[in-house]
């Protein structure tokens, strides 16, 4: 596998769904997929936050996609992505995780001006696809820390 | 190329400078734990001079030094190390008897090496120091008692100690004495000279034969200690965490497991194997953590000696239950509070010689301590037979420095007071002399205890003596803890910080949680509780919700004391402790992370941080954004507003210790004036109430206030709200006009207390009350 990601021109991504829109993760970033796992909602956390989940033997933090962008909040139990962040690992809550992707990196391109500041900050422009764009999200800006730390300036 | 990254990444993360190589390191742990054994030896011997063991030991960890670091090339060590053999020849050869001068001479050589091991451990230098006078003042030491000194050749006293070392050690006193016989006919000066060129040229002259005879002190010494070095093994502390870790996770495991087995029979037998075995490995992990405190212990013999010289103070030590086991981690944490504890028992407790002798005790004081385990704790005790503290000076220590408010100090009673003490601000350096006793730092003292999850009491009898007790949880990976719930979450409430429970029914809830202004408060046993919402504080649910069934934790986190509400309790569960994010630790309420046995997640509570966060101990104010009377201006007081009659009256709030609601039927008359009977004793009354005498089925507020020394009431029909006024000045003259303020926008007179008359059997010849009284009446 690692062979072939490594050749230029293509980037194998992890398509998640959040809503309507489909998102894509750099497959080689991404620690683990869980599958609907069961969370615990943290109190007076920071609004992204999405709760607790045993991952390992360790509590990991998990970051709601949904929250983050606004979006209401669904009932139904979401699937997690595990990165390794600043300050150990760390979860990503998405309503469902898709299939992986092979994509042209030709086919980037970088955020439209006319998206909201939060969300410009939060993705990684796109990827174009047959029929639909790929929203390309950086786990790096999505680590609590530096949400956190975004939050705060 | 994500990829790419990753390994870069952790070839930075390896260490940039070489450590120090394994032999090294190596002697470096060996030669410390010699060290520390010589230490204790040291102090052993000044109360057994003769004792041959103790000597030996103390001359093979000098020597192991002595050995290793001739082909480790660390000669500062090695000079040394070979001018305290020479001396430790002579005192174990029985030529020369040990006295307080020497051993503080060996204690001093003792305290250089280990400062040139610590710069080896740093820097892999022995880094630059002048030894010169360390040799000589051990030089001299050996000629102390020149008389035993001159048959020192013809002696051939066998050693009766425990190794069976023979002549070969010999040959190194032999050299000894060659050296000093120079040293004899030449003044001091040359004796140095000549001392160092003895050592410096040994090596060169008797290399081989001094090699041989080291090689072969050293197996037997090997031998002699084989037993133990053959049955340990050295484990990196960090490994034995990371077992720890995943025994907590099988822990975890076996949980969930237990609870989802229950219909196959077989399997439930496999489980309940498991189950054992889990335990059993617990232990034992647990157990491969666990050292015994004399390893905290052994550096205090040294210390209290000391100390005690420095202060011309004689004290005697004892210690107790020094194969107590305790974590390793908590061990390292406990040290410091137990060396300050230490120094303080002896620098405030101890008293002089001629104190004690005058108080009629023994000229020598005694420093006990004592370890010993209780239930899943270990106690730590720390007693001193000295002076003693009085609780009266740490009230008015407390009061003077604004510590607690005047009617708190009154409401505590004599061991409630002593606690003060662990206050931070308490101890600055005049906050205590030595005629109370202790008081430097003792907030530290007990905040790194209570880090770890341990407590920290102090009992002391004035004239006896004053006894620290520090509880110290066996391990922190697990720790029990008591499963709550809050709007149907669990939360994990660490036992330690948890002293009783209280079950409220739905109508209990409604009708004895009293309410002061949003303040919620319960009355345990005639005291006022303060009580934090746990649904509320973390936003779970609105403060007004309607209070149904719910149980108050009565907590104690740093001498706050509180009852924290929640909806319901589970089963008691040894938890797991796993840390937080960062994110999450910022929230501050929470010190970590649990996975229940039901598979659950719980946060762990953290009561201190409740505490701090809910206000306790600082006003009776619950949490919330309402609390309007936090900002408080200059000059401004805080005042119990309520209605008198037909307009508003006011009590300072600081004079208030509680509110009662009764009926007017209690009231009663003696000598002409109302009085209240309270727990069976009389309370004064001022009836502000505007009742007529016949209204005795009303209902009537009473506030119970605090007049100097007694306790009167005033009852009022109802109390309003808590607010801040400022002094009205009168017009023209500038001077604060009396018993008013400006309360709401209203001015609002203030009851004068000292206005209640005093009980007539209880007016005291002179006090100084009666005498402001009288003015006032005038």
């Amino acid at each position: 596998m690692t062979a072939i990601t490594l050749v230029e021109d293509v980037i194998e991504m992890c398509s998640v769904r959040v809503g309507k829109t489909l998102y894509g993760v750099p497959i080689m970033r991404i620690l683990e997929i869980l599958g609907k796992p069961v969370t615990q909602a943290v109190p007076l956390a920071p609004g992204y936050i999405g709760g607790l989940v045993h991952y390992r033997g360790e509590v990991l933090t998990a970051v709601s996609l949904r929250k983050l962008l606004d979006m209401p909040a669904v009932d139904e139990p979401e699937d997690i992505l595990v990165f390794e962040g600043v300050d150990g690992y760390f979860g990503l809550l998405v309503d469902e995780v898709g299939e992986v992707m092979t994509v042209q990196l030709a086919d980037h391109e970088s955020n439209p001006s006319t998206l909201d500041d939060r969300r410009k900050a939060l993705f990684a422009g796109t990827y174009k696809l047959k029929d639909a764009l790929l929203v390309m999200l950086d786990p790096e800006r999505l680590d609590p820390v530096r949400l956190s730390e975004n939050a705060r300036s | 190329m994500m990829n790419g990254g990753k390994v870069l990444k952790s070839i930075a993360l390896l260490p940039d400078k070489t450590p120090v190589d394994e032999l090294t390191r190596e002697f470096l742990i060996e030669s410390q734990e010699g060290l520390d054994r010589m230490e204790r030896c040291l102090t052993d011997l000044e109360e057994r001079p003769e004792d041959r063991e103790l000597l030996a030991e103390i001359f093979r960890a000098v020597h192991t030094i002595k050995g290793t670091t001739g082909f480790l090339g660390f000669s500062r060590l090695e000079s040394l190390a070979h001018a305290g053999e020479n001396l430790l020849g002579l005192l174990r050869d029985g030529k020369l008897l040990a006295n307080a001068e020497i051993i503080s001479g060996l204690l001093s050589l003792l305290d250089v090496l280990r400062e040139i091991l610590a710069s080896i451990e740093a820097s892999d230098q022995e880094g630059r120091g002048d030894d010169a006078a360390m040799i000589e003042r051990l030089h001299a030491l050996q000629h102390d008692s020149p008389s035993r000194n001159e048959n020192a050749e013809l002696t051939t006293l066998q050693p009766e100690h425990g190794l069976p070392s023979s002549a070969k050690p010999q040959k190194g006193a032999k050299r000894v004495r060659k050296a000093k016989a120079k040293a004899d006919n030449t003044d001091t000066a040359m004796a140095i000279a000549s001392a160092e060129k003895s050592s410096a040229m040994v090596p060169q002259h008797e290399a081989q034969a001094i090699e041989v005879y080291q090689a072969e002190l050293q197996t037997v010494q090997a031998r002699a200690i084989t037993n133990t070095a053959e049955s340990t093994l050295r484990v990196d502390v960090d490994l034995l965490n990371r077992m720890m870790n995943l025994v907590g996770e099988l822990v975890l495991t076996r949980n969930q497991i237990l609870q989802t087995v229950s219909t196959d029979s077989n399997l439930e037998m496999l489980s309940r194997r498991l189950d054992m075995v889990t335990a059993d490995l617990r232990e034992a992990v647990m157990k491969a953590r666990m050292q015994p405190v004399s390893h905290v212990f052994s550096k205090f013999p040294r210390m209290v000696r000391d100390l005690a010289q420095q202060l011309n103070k004689r004290v005697r030590l004892v210690m107790e239950g020094q194969e107590t086991e305790l974590d390793k981690s908590l061990l390292e944490a406990i040290k410091d509070p137990l060396t300050h504890s230490v120094r303080n028992a002896i620098d405030h407790g101890i008293e002089v010689p001629h104190v004690r002798e005058a108080a009629g005790k023994d000229t020598e004081g005694t420093l006990r301590l004592r370890a010993y385990q209780e239930g899943s704790h270990v106690i730590i005790e720390v007693s001193d037979d000295g002076g003693g503290m009085k609780v009266e000076r740490i009230r008015d220590k407390a009061l003077e420095r604004s510590l607690i408010t005047r009617e708190r100090a009154a409401q505590l009673s004599d061991r409630e007071l002593m606690q003060l003490i662990f206050l931070p601000g308490f101890s600055t350096a005049e906050a205590v002399t030595n005629v109370s006793g202790r008081g430097v730092g003792m907030d530290v003292v007990r905040t790194n205890v209570e880090k770890i999850g341990g407590k920290v009491e102090i009992d002391s009898r004035v004239g006896k003596g004053t006894t620290l007790r520090l509880r110290i949880p066996l391990t922190l990976a697990i720790i029990p803890a008591l499963i709550v719930r809050s709007c149907g979450q669990s939360f994990a409430l660490p036992q330690g910080a948890l002293s009783e429970l209280v079950h409220l029914s739905a109508e209990q809830a409604q009708a004895q949680v009293e309410w002061m202004e949003g303040a919620a408060l319960y009355r345990l046993r005639g005291k006022l509780l303060p009580l934090v919402f746990l649904g509320s504080l973390l936003k779970q649910a609105s403060s007004n919700a309607e209070l149904g069934e719910a149980y108050i934790a009565v907590l104690n986190a740093e001498g706050r004391r509180y009852g924290l509400v929640v909806d319901g309790l589970a089963d008691p569960e040894e938890i797991v402790v796993k840390p937080l994010s960062s994110v999450l630790k910022q929230i501050g309420l929470f010190s970590g992370a649990t996975v229940l046995g039901n598979g659950e997640m719980a946060l762990i509570l953290d009561p201190g941080a409740i505490a701090t966060r809910a206000n306790i101990g600082m006003a009776l104010e619950e949490d919330g954004p309402q609390a309007v009377e936090t900002t408080i201006e200059d000059g401004a007081v805080e005042y119990l507003l309520m209605q008198s009659r037909n307009e508003h009256a006011a009590v300072q709030l600081k004079d208030v210790l509680r509110i009662e609601r009764i009926s007017r039927a209690r009231m009663e008359r003696f000598g002409g004036l109302p009085v209240l009977r309270f727990e069976g004793e009389l309370l004064p009354l001022l009836d502000a109430t505007g009742f007529d005498a016949s209204a005795r089925d009303e209902e009537m507020t009473v506030i119970v206030c605090r007049d100097g020394e007694r306790h009167v009431g005033v009852a009022v029909s109802q109390v309003l709200d808590v607010a801040s006024g400022k002094p009205l000045t009168e017009a023209g003259t500038q001077s604060a006009a009396r018993d008013v303020t400006l309360l709401k926008d209203r001015v609002t007179s203030v009851v004068n207390l000292r206005r209640i008359p005093m009980l007539p059997s209880a007016t005291p010849e002179s006090s100084e009350e009666e005498l402001d009284a009288v003015e006032v009446m005038r």
